[in-house]
């Protein structure tokens, strides 16, 4: 992740973003059935022992779902967590699959620039 | 990956100079690795440019945005509602997310801020090395992993030239002659043969525009046609 930076988050841009793609975010949250399916078509998951972290939904829910649901009032260290997931835990090759169509992918697209907008991202140098 | 550089200040400050609003887009993809398009890149280039113009006695409205990938289209829907913010677009991604972006803001000027170099490797941080060309004919198998249209000044598909000298190109001292290299990697190998056979002159298919289908979708793709 980006270096540590004390500025403070700005809610109301991660706000703005969220409304934007808030019905397919609502809907995507709503719809999984948390079935583990996604699972086997994430090769990070098959790869890393099967550790659930790096199940698709896993990261979907803990990352776009939780912004969602705290309604963009995140503070930096739960961004961070965030950023941690969508960029160590997933490399967005967007081969994950689900069953009921969730649009998994473009989700975790979304948490990323979010935390972009807040300076949380991914440096290839560190 | 593809590697790339940064283009010099005065070069892109020379194709922006006209706009007063431009908006640097960076990429989350090769870029991003290669350290010279991602968010942190974008970031570094605008503080420059600001810099500059202001002391050009020119200043202007520079921001920066960076999306996942400027190759894939869905990740370019992000920028639809800011483009018109402002006057032009300097694309931090490779030669393919340039003119993507062009493509999708036909109306917009669109600028590369980097020279797309190669496809090439990690040697360390910040260090890259050229290894492809991407030129639609793979010769790796009987070249021994080494390959002669990147590595051999000539390109040559029946090498050596009557340039090699004592293992070095006639280009210069400094660079390792490819078919010398392949010749000792294949005896190593004990696979000689495989370059006894004249091989056909290259096609240079990549001079012509190329689209890409991968085989289990030919048929999905040919249906749409």
């Amino acid at each position: 992740m980006a270096e540590q930076n004390n500025t403070p988050v700005a809610t109301e841009k991660i706000k703005k973003m969220l409304e934007r793609k808030k019905d397919k975010t609502k809907l995507s949250l709503r719809m999984c059935a948390h079935c583990t399916l996604c699972a086997e078509s994430c090769f990070l998951f098959m790869t890393r022992g099967k550790d659930p972290k790096y199940m698709p939904s896993y990261k979907f829910i803990n990352s776009i779902g939780k912004l969602y649901k705290k309604k963009g009032e995140v503070d930096r260290a739960t961004l961070e967590e965030i950023g941690d997931i969508v960029w160590n835990d997933c490399v967005l090759c967007t081969r994950c699959y689900c069953p009921l169509g969730i649009d998994i992918p473009d989700m975790i697209a979304l948490a990323r620039s979010i935390c972009r907008t807040q300076g949380v991202y991914r440096q290839y140098d560190k | 990956m593809v590697k790339a550089e940064r283009k010099p200040l005065e070069e892109i400050k020379d194709s922006i100079k006209r706009y007063k609003r431009i908006l640097t887009v960076g990429c989350g993809g090769c870029v991003s690795v290669c350290l010279v398009g991602g968010q942190k890149e974008v970031n570094l280039l605008n503080a420059e440019l600001n810099v500059s113009f202001k002391a050009d006695n020119s200043p202007k409205q520079i921001d920066g945005y960076t999306v996942e990938r400027q190759c894939n289209a869905q990740y370019l829907e992000e920028l639809d509602y800011m483009v018109d913010n402002y006057d032009c677009i300097l694309s931090m991604a490779c030669g393919a997310g340039v003119q993507h972006l062009a493509e999708r803001f036909p109306g917009k000027p669109v600028f590369p801020g980097v020279n797309t170099v190669a496809i090439g490797i990690d040697k360390d941080i910040g260090m890259y090395e050229e290894r492809c060309r991407a030129c639609g004919e793979c010769v790796l198998a009987y070249t021994a992993g080494i390959c002669p249209v990147t590595r051999c000044a000539k390109g040559l598909f029946n090498g050596p030239c009557g340039g090699t000298n004592s293992g070095k190109c006639e280009v210069s001292d400094d660079i390792p002659c490819a078919w010398y290299e392949i010749y000792n990697r294949l005896e190593k190998q004990g696979r000689l043969e495989d370059i006894m056979n004249i091989r056909p002159p290259m096609q240079w298919q990549n001079t012509t525009l190329r689209t890409i289908i991968q085989e289990p979708y030919k048929e999905r793709y040919a249906k749409e046609e």
